[in-house]
């Protein structure tokens, strides 16, 4: 049986959302003008004028934000059914959800004191 | 009102398509940034049969983890790799490929055979919707309780590794020639040696 109620926003929403970039490249297509110059193949047309190339080694800082916002992005996914069954669930499991969260806690303060949350 | 079948089975067929079409292209592009993009295709895809089988959670939570937080961490690994270099060629490299192919020929056999083989019993039992993630919850706090902790420990250890590993413990000696060390053509690369605090 086949019930998905409630999704037709959610299919009207995505029809317009894959619109929108169609119908903004199409549209610029068929605004801007046609001449073509040296300056209109750069990057930022009037702005810096790009050195090198675009592949260069990242710092590894942003793979630590990035992982940082991993970990808490998995805990967000893992206390979203506990929020929402709060009611059923009483005292016992907001004890328990305390002791999930206060784990994750230390590591939060583990990387705030070594500095991992700053741009130093 | 509910989708009708129709919309259901042409939305399983787009979204097939794209998830075999984006598969195929993370093995065969060469450029491995595209390949990694495609792969967040590959995610999205997952995510909409997972709506298709009435399971919103898991597609939220596969949206979330999956396509924000994994295919973020693949990208900015393939960013903290150096630029790409010519490879020299591997002799016998066709010895390698004929392998792998083997071993993975054989495991899709298997799969395919083990799904034919399977009893699908399908369950005649009402569809939870959104009363599910009620039920989710109430497994993690009875049943399924130390493997929710267990999870927080995990992350913890993950992010306490990360930062271990991340960590710049090195500051160089006054004077020290660093340019043998890197030949970055980052503009901030010699900034981070001077950074950092104990």
């Amino acid at each position: 049986m086949f019930v998905l109620s409630g999704y037709e926003y959610f299919l009207g929403f995505l029809l317009v959302c894959s619109a929108v970039p169609a119908i903004a490249i199409i549209s610029s297509q068929l605004l801007r003008p046609k001449r073509q110059g040296v300056e209109r193949r750069t990057t930022y047309e009037s702005g810096m004028e790009p050195i090198g190339g675009a592949w260069i080694q990242f710092n590894i800082r942003y793979y630590m934000f990035s992982l940082v916002f991993v970990i808490f992005d998995v805990e967000t996914v893992f206390l979203y059914p506990w929020a929402v069954a709060f009611n059923q669930l009483g005292l016992l499991a907001f004890a328990e959800a305390l002791v999930f969260i206060a784990i994750l806690v230390i590591g939060l303060v583990y990387a705030w004191r070594k500095g991992a949350l700053e741009w130093s | 009102m509910n989708l009708a079948e129709g919309v259901q089975i042409v939305s399983f067929g787009i979204l097939a398509f794209m998830m075999l079409a984006s598969a195929i292209g993370v093995v065969l592009l060469n450029n491995i940034v595209y390949s990694a993009f495609l792969l967040g295709v590959v995610f999205v895809s997952i995510s909409g049969l997972y709506i298709l089988l009435n399971a919103a959670f898991v597609a939220a939570a596969q949206i979330l983890i999956y396509v924000g937080a994994v295919n973020v961490l693949i990208l900015f690994g393939i960013m903290l790799v150096n630029k790409r270099r010519d490879f020299a060629r591997i002799p016998n490299a066709w010895l390698n490929q004929g392998v792998t192919a083997l071993v993975c020929g054989g495991l899709f056999a298997l799969l395919s055979s083990m799904i034919i083989a399977t009893p699908w019993s399908i369950s005649t039992a009402p569809i939870a919707g959104d009363a599910a993630l009620v039920e989710i919850g109430k497994h993690f706090f009875t049943d399924f309780l130390l493997p929710f902790e267990l999870a927080s420990v995990l992350l913890l250890m993950a992010l306490i590794g990360a930062i271990v590993i991340a960590r710049r413990e090195f500051f160089p000696e006054e004077g020290e020639d660093l340019s043998a060390e890197s030949n970055l053509t980052l503009p901030e690369r010699p900034r981070e040696l001077t950074g950092g605090r104990r």
